[in-house]
């Protein structure tokens, strides 16, 4: 199954760019010829863009939730966000622009996307590390990725 | 006194909110706008190669990186003491015009025009591109998803990587054109052009054929009488990459017209205790609070702001369009906050000609596209972005370092008229206490209109929280919840 790992973050604002890291952790980890390995700092429609071509997404980003602690990995399905809504003011979510090209009659969409999702703290202050919680959550994620690699 | 907030606009908790006061009427007594500014951007870029500011400062937003690019590149230029080559200008504007393209297309379609499409008051789960689709048919739909990715491919072609450039250095740019990818490029911006005209067209049919939103567009609680200010050419018409500050009043009169490197003697930021934002406000003017009016320093950017700052556009069907605009809404300056919608479609027209244009230019295949640098020292760069003026300002050590680093960015500048236009808004759609989704959402609508870009995040999970309106009775006791999904 022709797969992408997909680590989407903000690479300047701390633990938003957890993504990112993600996907460096797991360059030194793997090389599979079937699997890539990309990054971005993009949202909804260009995300279409970079996924289109695929069977299968694994995306990996921070999810800010005020109840829950920095640093816990969960893993979703995209049906899982009911919302259409915009994911920042100026973009649409995943979500909005997978229907549209659905919609659109698009062919190659990929048909399994898994997200895995690591709880964040800090966000608002530029900075290029990880605070400590989230920094150790990075190998519980490498590790779900990979199982979630053997299944594919 | 009942608080309604409406909260968050993005995905991320806390990201921004509207915080409406009722009085013991239900009527709107107060509404603010507060949005968390990212801190610490000054201490970040301190100690820093001055080269790595265009792509370090792209990150910045996930929303305008080529603007950010360009403000960054620009100030290096001033820093270095250096001046591009002719082409090198060219070849920067062309990208710009590629991101003004496909930037625009998105707010329309995605952004504000559903309001119009779908209707203000429509359910929260149709107002967006796929109640477009609905409305408009899928080959109306087909051809935004196309033009759009044309404007990304031109910034691609040109920036040498998709969404974030590489290509901009002090004194120039990495990489020139060939022959192949001129005639792609052309290609790409001729339909982009036929497909502004078509866009044009649409808000006729859609928004000026209907007298119901026309009115809205020229009611009061949409009407905000501010300075204007965006960069014009040596002619005063709007240019989105160079040129000089102008400043215009509430009769369309100049007030002011300066060059970036001065823009601490003109603009200065006001901070105001209960919100994260700066408002910057004309220094010559002064400051006097939220509030419109010839006396108040606070000016807009953007589509509308430099529509109302120039004498005109430079090409000529945007020039044609920009002229019918005004007529049509009572002459200059147009203060109509929802026109930013329309102003928003002529520069999306000026972008492709202007396109077209540049890469026609025998200049644009040039291969002298760098100079060499000097010695570093102060630097300020300014430009358009989609949005509105945006400065980068850096001193550069003798080294090369970043010894300390300000910017404006283009929502900020606009900061103190979205907060008015956001409480004019709620004053006017909600009373004695009647609060329901379509009513907020014209309430949303008056910040929609600006496109603002909140200092941001750039990812997408959980795809945007649903909105929350908390309704607080005078006890401050919440009563009251919506929510939209």
């Amino acid at each position: 199954m022709k797969t992408i790992v997909l680590g989407v973050g903000n690479p300047i604002l701390q633990d938003d760019g957890v993504g990112l890291h993600v996907i460096d952790a797991l360059r030194q980890r793997m090389n599979n010829p079937m699997v890539t390995l990309e990054t971005a700092s993009t949202g909804g429609m260009n995300l279409l863009d970079m996924i289109r071509g695929y069977e299968k997404v694994i995306l990996i980003d921070a999810v800010k939730q005020m109840d829950i602690a920095p640093g816990i990995v969960k893993r979703f399905l995209l049906s899982d966000f009911q919302t259409v809504h915009s994911c920042n003011p100026h973009d649409v979510s995943l979500s909005e622009a997978l229907r549209l090209a659905e919609q659109l009659g698009e062919k190659y969409l990929p048909s399994k996307i898994i997200l895995i999702g690591i709880t964040v703290n800090n966000t608002y202050e530029f900075g290029e590390h990880l605070s400590n919680e989230v920094a150790s959550a990075v190998p519980t994620a490498v590790s779900l990725v990979l199982e979630e690699l053997k299944n594919s | 006194m009942k608080t309604i907030t409406i909260d968050p606009i993005t995905r991320l908790e806390g990201h921004g909110k509207i915080t409406i006061f009722l009085d013991s009427h239900g009527d709107v007594e107060n509404a603010y706008l507060q949005i968390p500014e990212l801190r610490g951007f000054e201490k970040f870029a301190e100690g820093r190669r001055a080269e790595d500011m265009p792509q370090i400062t792209s990150r910045i937003c996930g929303v305008c990186p080529v603007a950010h690019h360009f403000a960054a590149t620009k100030a290096l230029d001033a820093a270095f003491h250096v001046d591009p080559p002719v082409a090198a200008k060219k070849l920067r504007e062309l990208l710009n015009c590629g991101y003004i393209i496909y930037d625009h297309i998105l707010h329309f379609y995605f952004l504000g025009g559903p309001d119009f499409v779908v209707g203000p008051e429509a359910p929260a789960a149709k107002r967006n591109i796929l109640g477009v689709i609905e409305k408009a048919g899928l080959d109306v739909a087909k051809d935004v998803i196309k033009h759009r990715a044309y404007g990304q491919k031109i910034t691609a072609i040109l920036g040498g990587k998709a969404t974030h450039p590489v290509c901009g250095l002090p004194g120039g740019v990495s990489k020139g054109l060939s022959k192949d990818e001129v005639k792609e490029i052309k290609d790409m911006a001729t339909s982009c052009n036929t497909f502004a005209k078509f866009s044009l067209n649409l808000f006729d049919d859609i928004v000026l054929k209907n007298k119901a939103y026309v009115d809205l567009i020229r009611s009061d609680p949409y009407t905000l009488k501010t300075y204007n200010m965006g960069l014009v050419d040596k002619h005063n018409k709007v240019n989105f990459y160079d040129g000089l500050i102008r400043v215009t009043d509430q009769e369309a009169n100049q007030l002011e017209k300066f060059d970036v490197k001065d823009y601490t003697k003109h603009i200065a930021e006001r901070v105001e205790e209960w919100s994260y934002m700066k408002y910057p406000y004309l220094k010559t003017i002064g400051w006097q609070g939220l509030t419109d009016g010839k006396k108040s320093g606070i000016y807009r950017v953007g589509p509308l702001g430099r529509l109302n700052a120039a004498d005109g556009m430079a090409t000529p069907q945007a020039e044609n369009e920009y002229k019918r605009m005004f007529d049509t809404l009572g002459g200059k300056p147009v203060n109509s906050t929802l026109a930013f919608h329309w102003a928003r479609l002529i520069e999306l027209l000026y972008a492709t000609e202007r396109a077209k244009e540049l890469i026609e230019d025998a200049d644009i295949t040039s291969t002298h596209i760098r100079n060499p640098v000097g010695t570093p020292g102060e630097g300020i760069g300014v430009v358009e972005a989609a949005r509105g003026t945006l400065i980068h300002h850096y001193h550069v050590d003798k080294n090369g370092l970043i010894e300390k680093a300000n910017m404006i960015v283009a929502t900020t500048n606009n900061a103190g008229a979205i907060t008015m236009s956001v409480r004019d808004a709620a004053k006017g759609v909600i009373h004695k206490g009647q609060v329901t989704d379509g009513l907020l959402n014209k309430v949303e609508m008056a910040f929609r209109a600006y496109d603002p870009c909140f200092g941001c995040a750039t990812h997408t999970l959980p795809g945007g929280l649903p909105m929350k309106v908390n309704i607080y009775d005078h006890a401050k006791k919440l009563y009251r919840t919506f929510s939209q999904p």
